[in-house]
């Protein structure tokens, strides 16, 4: 990797946030790279939500800044941002009622005003964000009569209408099972190598997050634990430092990539 | 009908206005020809476009078409008022009514008439100044709810609670107002909080008229931000929507079409929560059908409760609010108890 500061997209500097009295992220600086898929883990607690939050400008932060390039995201106004960055939140609702279209169209939002109602462009990226989705064959059909695992895709279709550089995502597998969890995180994927976003994504499983981040970031206690490669982190030490779990890794004989199997917990955790 | 394709969903909505349209003309016209004597409604037509006899003009212009006009003021903006709070908390069970808007608009009224009235129990100001009462009540109901949910104003069920307490309180302060007040002042209120479309005048619809044209225009022009509204906070600040501030203003507009609605009229209850929810049954999810169905049904509704109880209690005068009320009632029992399916 070349110079680690242009190769940015988003730039997190020095960012506190504290919810009531408690500090979550403690001046936190972090390069998320462009094009790439950067995934955020941790322990439980540890702020990786909050810093996704905060990246979208869901938080306000005590001190610091979010960089997007050179420009500081507290002085755009919410269409702006929502054009330059998309979210999937963690548990996102929407009436049972609403049709996949409807869905998929409120991704264009942001790319609308009093003076441009609904063009041919925002037609466009719908059925691009449908079809690349693959859920056009469902677009008439009510969100309440999906499984989960179409109404996860249609969610990022929704996410991808909205035709942001940087896309974020938290926790988008938490409650999908195998199957659906591995074709959510492919088509997250697609999304990167496809269409070349750049993907901030929150992820539970240590195994999934080394399966598919480009740059993997452990967070503890509200700060930067380590950063790198997903071989670089995903060491048994590493492991042990940051979420006290004993463990071996291996490497995932069929993808190539770092496979953590937890032997114990170095605490006793208290019920 | 939970299968109904969306294009069916967008060719409906147009239908289902044009008919309710229909419908509202329908029965705007019987509201006046209804009455101790019948006109005819071609004669009623008649007397409209210039025409009519002496008599006829009285009764039409003075008598009926003054209750009809106001009747659909109130009806339709208690409505929209009602689709507003509907859509921006993501519940069918917001209304007006539920989050405590009519009932802090009561206190204003009774405060109005108690303090602004000599020894002699007449008001020391105009009765002009009542809606203006009203308003402030109905608003600063509306900002105590916020203020005192707080950070939990982002939680639907957390604000309905926080305004039906609101409404407990100021019903009761206003329970106590007309009890130690003068007769003249409680049967004023009394009459007032029944919500009733008779003894308006044209002086008054034309304030409530002149008020509510601006605030109508406020709404159309918000109606544009509200589809992402649908969705849960997160996502639709996702998508630019810039929601602490849109939430507020939208509640205000609610609060404030409540206030000129029941400025007036009094508290006709559950229009607000019937008719909006009925309009979103009929015309589906656009906004803009949303806000003029919504409208058409609540007039329907205040204007047909209005000639049901001319025809059913002549010559008593019950206010037309005992209709909506009695109708409104089982309707929201029905709502809550069908409403388990959707949760979760």
């Amino acid at each position: 990797m070349t110079d680690n500061l242009s190769d940015s997209r988003i730039q997190v500097r020095d960012l506190s946030l504290d919810y009531g009295n408690v500090n979550v992220l403690k001046a936190l600086s972090l390069p998320i790279a462009r094009g790439k898929i950067t995934v955020l883990a941790g322990p439980n607690g540890c702020g990786k939500s909050t810093l996704l939050r905060a990246i979208r400008r869901l938080h306000k932060p005590a001190a610091g800044a979010i960089f997007l390039e050179e420009l500081d995201i507290a002085r755009l106004n919410d269409k702006q941002l929502a054009r330059q960055i998309g979210l999937l939140a963690q548990s996102p609702s929407a009436p049972g009622d609403m049709t996949v279209e409807e869905l998929v169209r409120l991704g264009r939002y942001p790319h609308q005003s009093m003076l441009q109602p609904w063009s041919p462009g925002d037609s466009a990226a719908l059925e691009k964000a449908m079809s690349g989705t693959g859920v056009t064959h469902l677009r008439s059909r009510r969100l309440g009569s999906l499984s989960g695992g179409q109404l996860q895709r249609v969610w990022i279709a929704m996410v991808l209408a909205q035709e942001t550089d940087v896309v974020c995502l938290d926790e988008p597998v938490n409650h999908l099972d195998m199957a659906h969890q591995l074709d959510c995180l492919d088509l997250v994927r697609r999304l990167n190598r496809e269409f070349g976003r750049t993907i901030v994504l929150v992820l539970h499983d240590l195994n999934l997050a080394a399966r598919y981040a480009d740059q993997l970031v452990f967070l503890r206690d509200g700060a930067i634990a380590a950063s790198g490669t997903p071989e670089e982190l995903m060491t048994e030490a590493g492991i042990r430092t940051v979420f006290d779990v004993r463990s071996m890794v291996i490497t995932d004989p069929v993808h190539g990539r770092p496979l953590c199997i937890p032997l114990g917990t170095d605490t006793v955790l208290s019920a | 009908m939970s299968d109904l394709p969306s294009t069916l969903t967008v060719a409906r909505a147009p239908l289902a206005l044009a008919i309710m349209s229909a419908a509202f003309v329908l029965l705007a016209l019987s509201g006046v020809a209804f009455g101790s004597t019948w006109i005819p409604l071609d004669q009623v037509a008649g007397v409209l476009a210039g025409f009519g006899e002496k008599t006829q003009n009285i009764i039409v212009l003075q008598l009926r078409l003054p209750r009809v006009v106001i009747a659909a003021l109130a009806g339709g903006g208690m409505a929209v008022a009602g689709f507003l709070l509907q859509k921006i908390t993501r519940n069918s069970l917001a209304s007006p009514g539920v989050l405590g808007v009519v009932d802090g608009a009561a206190l204003g009224v009774v405060i109005f008439l108690a303090v602004l009235s000599d020894e002699s129990n007449s008001l020391v100001t105009s009765i002009a100044y009542q809606p203006v009462a009203a308003m402030a009540g109905a608003i600063i109901a509306i900002t105590l709810v916020f203020v005192l949910s707080g950070r939990q104003a982002s939680s639907a069920i957390r604000l309905l609670l926080f305004g039906i307490a609101v409404a407990a309180v100021a019903k009761a302060v206003t329970m106590v107002m007309m009890l130690i007040g003068p007769i003249y002042q409680t049967s004023q209120a009394a009459r007032w909080i029944a919500g009733a479309v008779n003894e308006v005048n044209w002086g008054e619809i034309q304030i409530t008229a002149i008020a509510m044209v601006p605030v109508m225009l406020l709404v159309l022009l918000a109606a544009r931000k509200l589809p992402p509204a649908d969705l849960d906070e997160v996502s639709a600040r996702g998508v630019g929507l810039d929601l602490p501030l849109f939430r507020i203003l939208i509640f205000a507009l609610a609060a404030g079409l409540t206030a000129l609605a029941v400025a007036f009229v009094g508290g006709v209850g559950f229009i607000g929560l019937m008719a909006p929810h009925l309009a979103r049954l009929l015309v589906g999810r656009n906004v803009y059908a949303g806000i003029l169905g919504s409208f058409l049904l609540g007039a329907i509704m205040l204007i047909g409760a209005d000639l049901i109880v001319r025809v059913l209690f002549t010559p008593i005068e019950v206010p037309a609010g005992t209709v909506t009320a009695v109708i409104g009632a089982p309707y929201f029992l029905f709502l809550l108890m069908g409403k388990q399916r959707h949760d979760g």
